[in-house]
């Protein structure tokens, strides 16, 4: 979350790992120092995050506590409550217009499409007025969405001639905002197609994009904007006594470009002061600067921890000899069981995995699988639930995009694919293999159930190719012919989800005031909770499962 | 559901207790420091042998020797003004007069600090502080009584002493420190000032004001180690005159008692024959002054005493002991009272757990002797040692209109600047007031001002400070009152 106090507006990061239970605090609330944020689960004990003392002579000092769950007992595993610095990555980057690639000779400024499902936002702050230049990428107003307030950016350079919009106002997608001065050519802007479902410009890129383009405007390189810090030489070594303005004894940098104000401010936030680029005139630090460095400092760990040591190749605690204990036999890992190692591994720590269970009522759809199996024989495949899974899945994929997309930590962007291959992990000799089926949305039920059939079969003869096993966006997994009443299948990295299917069994089900015998298949979903949030999945797998139970929908699209 | 958490205050056991702080040493570091502690919500208790608190600044140092250098300039100026027309008699100096004068000053002085640890519930206890353990103190106080209190941390803020170099222990009323010069006594009719850095300076001036025939030697080359020459010259001109001998490069072999007087030997190059034996009525030995970092019981805790026998500590102030602070002059150079108050601020501060650090990007330097002689930031002479490429604008009094209505034009304000980035390193002023002047620096340089920042604002007309805004102006080659045809 971002606090304002009187120095200025932080960042605070959590101080604990878990999934947020309750959020016990809203935004405007004045937050003292020790109160709780919010409630986590983490490993089944509760958290609470409660802000770090700042830096306050007013503050009364408070650091770490004991923490309670809610329910009273003492939380063993709760870490303690300091954060090592208080910057924290922002977790909601907020969705943001889709913004110009180049310079466009336009003459308004409309808004642009502001995210999913958004269409409007009421104007918190206008940045510009009549007579004002603005720059592509400069920030021109504020707008506060269902989901965020969002600076917008202009995709548009000139000057300002009418502000057509007013603070206070609801504002639509598309509605013009300001138009230019003396500028003939034709609006392009408002009819350029959106790149995309929709682009996610967090707040940091925008910066960035907007300082860039603001140099660019000066007609500066950003070498030139930002110029390169002046080596410093190594500190002399104190010897004269009577030298004064000198401090013996304790480490002396040269002075740094910034006034003690700042310079306190950076010490609070855990900002190397050295390190910061000064954007003023001979490169003086602003309180600004010292900001934007702890935010792009932050967001460097956030890539860092994106992206761990190589998968696989961690470093493991050493084994010990197990010969000690008894015979034992030492066989080569190579080939797909090292590389499922790693992917997994890699899967695992680079995705925050929830699992989603549901249970779908399939005695109807057995019904449709006996009908359909003839044919599919005929066709030389065999009519199985996750042929039937593929299908529903694919139109699943189609009503729920996120769940066919991929996250790009470094553009900060989400990749949303308009194609639909699924993966079916096949049990072979050789271990896991996850044959990719592709375009399923655009086969029909027989085509997929012949499709599943030749790949397996080609999977277990070791004629797979690796062209085969590409591209997927999404993996099926079912165990139900081993058995199982549920499990956690792991998301196929870079995809974002993975339905993991068990066996099914015929249940009293309470129908219409009487226990009745169906046939209940068990679903779990593993998704990746940094796109994907928990009411989405949850929406997500009942749609799944319904589409199970109401297999005439299938049947029509056939 | 989930409880209001109540956290304890860092480190004490219970959230209602205050911190206990003891600072042992009460001159301008120490009760800086347990002023702020106080206003920061901790208990304090001050301890320190004399009346009030005031530490050597008050009672011997800084603040007496300023109050007899104002006298002194007094009468130096009545001897100037026979240039403007204006002639005085020989000044009639009734000394026990001027003593009680300067004392007055100390008690209104070091009374209304008093006054202030009283209004801050700051408990304050005339004694000796000695160790029995890291956190506890054995205070034997000036009534002869002892107590024993426990602390949940410590400042010492113990300052320093006259260093005693052994060739110049003598047991004889003539020979003084700067404290005994600062008694005044008597008006010697010859002194002999043994060092030639600023506390010998400026009392080596008062007792020259004052009649006495002054004689300064130092063994360096130069007046005022480590300050730039450029800015010591105007100054030592002066003294030449006022002063009956500098001699420099010269070390002062030994002192005997002579009847009536101390016959002082010296050795050097610049040292002829007939003056390497005289006498004189008295001896200022002022070489420089030691850290009190003996302090008793030390060795029970964990606090590393360097070298040179200063206290170490890290940025926050904090000794090698955790629960120990050290600040002032017992902490190292430069040993000054604003220096030692800063440090007492930044040491209570971070006891109450805020992220604060010493580290000032100037640190000023003022000698009050006339004339004053100030400094900040970066030197020429340390540019130079470092080989950082600087530029220097300097702007001569000569050309300032307040410096000539005050018939005193033998100043100069430089500025050190950055060639690349034209930011002010350090500055540089001598002349009348130039103590005063220097603080504009130290805030240019705090807030890391461009030449054009200071060239660009407006200062009054007609004072000192405009030679510090035309020393700008003469850094861009445009100052008004200074013309520099261009090369080339
Ligand atoms: C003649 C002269 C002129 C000066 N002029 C200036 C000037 O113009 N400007 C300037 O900035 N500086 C000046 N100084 C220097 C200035 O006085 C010191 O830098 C300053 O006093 C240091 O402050 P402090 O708090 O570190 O310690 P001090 O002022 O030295 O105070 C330390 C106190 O601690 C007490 N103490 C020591 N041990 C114990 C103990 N065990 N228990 C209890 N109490 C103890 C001492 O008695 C003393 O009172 C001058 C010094 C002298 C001698």
């Amino acid at each position: 979350m971002e606090l304002e106090t009187d120095k200025a507006v932080v960042e605070v990061p959590s101080s604990v790992s878990g999934t947020i239970k309750e959020i016990l605090v809203k935004e405007g609330d004045k937050i003292k120092v020790g109160q709780v944020i919010f409630t986590a689960d983490n490993n089944g004990a509760a958290a609470v995050a409660e802000p770090a003392r700042k830096a306050e002579p007013s503050s009364k000092g408070a650091t770490a506590t004991p923490v309670q769950s809610p329910s009273g007992e003492r939380a063993a595993a709760a870490t303690k409550l300091q954060p090592s610095s208080p910057v924290a990555p922002t977790s909601q980057s907020a969705p943001q217009p889709t913004r110009a690639t180049g310079p466009v000779a336009a003459s308004e400024f409309r808004l642009q499409e502001l995210g999913e499902n958004i269409s409007e936002g009421e104007l918190v702050r206008l940045m510009i007025a009549p007579g004002v230049k603005v720059s592509e990428g400069q920030p021109v107003m504020e707008l506060e969405t269902e989901k965020a307030v969002v600076e917008v950016p202009s995709s548009v350079s000139g000057v300002v001639n009418e502000v057509k919009v007013k603070e206070g106002e609801k504002i639509k997608v598309g509605q013009v905002i300001f138009t230019l001065q003396g500028s003939a050519s034709s609006p392009t802007e408002a009819v350029r197609p959106a790149r995309g479902p929709v682009e996610h410009v967090s707040g940091q890129h925008g910066a960035r994009l907007a300082f860039q383009a603001a140099i660019r405007a000066e007609g500066k390189t950003e070498e030139q904007a930002l110029p390169p810090d002046q080596p410093r030489p190594h500190p002399a070594a104190f010897s004269m006594p009577a030298q004064l303005g000198k401090v013996a004894g304790t480490e002396h940098r040269e002075a740094v470009p910034a006034a003690p104000h700042t310079r306190r401010l950076a010490r609070e936030i855990g900002v190397d002061v050295y390190e910061v680029k000064g954007t003023g005139p001979g490169g003086r630090i602003s309180e600004d600067d010292v900001k934007a460095h702890a935010k792009a400092l932050v967001t460097a760990v956030a890539a860092a921890a994106q992206a761990p040591p190589r998968a696989g190749h961690f470093i493991e605690p050493k084994l010990p000899d197990f010969a000690k204990w008894g015979k034992i036999e030492r066989v080569s890992m190579r080939g797909v069981r090292r590389k499922t190692a790693e992917h997994l591994a890699e899967s695992w720590n680079t995705i925050p995995h929830v699992t989603q269970q549901d249970r779908a009522d399939i005695t109807e759809l057995e019904q449709l699988r006996a009908r359909f199996a003839p044919k599919a024989e005929q066709a030389g495949g065999k009519m199985t639930v996750t042929a039937i899974a593929l299908k529903v899945c694919a139109a699943a994929l189609k009503v729920f995009p996120q769940f066919n997309a991929t996250i790009d930590m470094e553009e900060e962007e989400i990749i949303y694919k308009q194609y639909i291959h699924i993966g079916v992990a096949a049990d072979t000799d050789r271990g896991l293999l996850v044959p990719v089926i592709r375009d399923v949305d655009k086969k029909n039920i027989v085509e997929l159930a012949v499709e599943l059939s030749q790949l397996s079969q080609k999977a277990r003869d070791k004629k797979i190719t690796l062209a085969e096993m590409e591209g997927g966006t999404f993996t099926i997994t079912n165990l139900g012919g081993i058995g199982g009443t549920g499990f956690t299948p792991i998301v196929n990295h870079p995809e974002v989800a993975i339905l993991g299917l068990s066996r099914s069994r015929t249940e009293p089900e309470w129908i219409a005031g009487k226990f009745e015998p169906r046939l209940i298949l068990p679903l779990s979903l593993s998704y990746d909770h940094r796109l994907i949030d928990g009411a989405d999945a949850a929406r997500f797998l009942r749609w799944v499962a319904e589409a199970f139970e109401q297999p005439f929908l299938l049947s029509v699209q056939g | 559901m989930n409880e209001t958490l109540i956290t304890p205050l860092d480190g004490t056991p219970e959230d209602a207790e205050k911190l206990r702080i003891a600072v042992v040493g009460g001159g301008p570091g120490g009760y800086a420091a347990a002023f702020l502690a106080a206003d920061l919500d901790m208990q304090v208790t001050l301890i320190d042998p004399e009346a009030n608190p005031g530490g050597v600044c008050l009672y011997r140092g800084c603040i007496p020797s300023k109050a007899l250098l104002h006298v002194a300039k007094l009468i130096e100026e009545s001897q100037q003004s026979k240039n403007w027309g204006i002639e005085f008699p020989p000044p009639k100096i009734d000394l026990a007069r001027l003593r009680t004068w300067k004392e007055s000053v100390v008690k209104k002085l070091t009374g209304g600090l008093g006054q202030l640890s009283k209004q801050r519930h700051v408990e304050y206890i005339q004694g000796r502080a000695a160790f029995d353990n890291s956190t506890t103190l054995r205070i034997s106080k000036t009534d002869n009584s002892e107590v024993v209190l426990s602390f949940d941390r410590i400042i010492l803020a113990t300052g320093s002493r006259p260093a005693i170099v052994p060739v110049f222990k003598l047991d004889s009323p003539r020979l003084m420190d700067s404290t005994g010069a600062l008694n005044l006594e008597d008006i010697p009719g010859s002194l002999l000032v043994v060092g030639g850095g600023y506390i010998g300076l400026e009392l080596g001036s008062v007792y020259a004001a004052l009649g006495t025939r002054v004689t300064v030697v130092e063994m360096l080359p130069g007046l005022l180690p480590g300050a730039d020459r450029d800015l010591v010259l105007p100054l030592h001109k002066r003294l030449e005159k006022m002063f009956a001998a500098i001699l420099l490069n010269t070390t002062v072999a030994s002192l005997k008692e002579d009847g009536g007087g101390i016959r002082a030997t010296f050795e050097g190059t610049a040292v002829q024959e007939k003056d390497r034996e005289q006498t004189f009525d008295r001896v200022l030995v002022s070489v420089g002054r030691k850290p009190n970092s003996e302090i008793p019981g030390l060795h029970t805790t964990q606090v590393h005493v360097g070298p040179r026998g200063f206290i170490e500590v890290n940025k926050q102030l904090q000794t090698a002991d955790p629960a120990i602070y050290a600040i002032g002059d017992v902490v190292g150079e430069p040993m000054l009272a604003h220096k030692a108050s800063h440090e007492g601020r930044v040491a209570a501060e971070a006891i109450a757990g805020h992220k604060v650090a010493f580290e000032p990007n100037a640190i000023p330097a003022v000698v009050f002797t006339d004339p004053e002689v100030a400094w900040c930031g970066l030197t020429e002479t340390q540019a130079e040692k470092e080989k950082r490429e600087i530029k220097v604008a300097k702007f001569p009094w000569g050309a300032s209109g307040r410096a000539v209505t005050l018939d005193r034009p033998d100043g100069m304000t430089k500025l050190i600047v950055d060639p690349h980035t034209e930011r002010v390193l350090g500055v540089g002023i001598v002349g009348a007031g130039a103590g005063e002047l220097i603080a504009e620096g130290v805030l240019a340089i705090e807030m890391a001002a461009l030449a054009s920042d200071i060239a660009m604002t407006i200062h009054p007309h007609p004072t000192l400070s405009e030679t510090v805004m035309e020393s700008a102006e003469v850094f861009f080659g445009t100052s008004t009152h200074v013309f520099r045809p261009k090369h080339g």
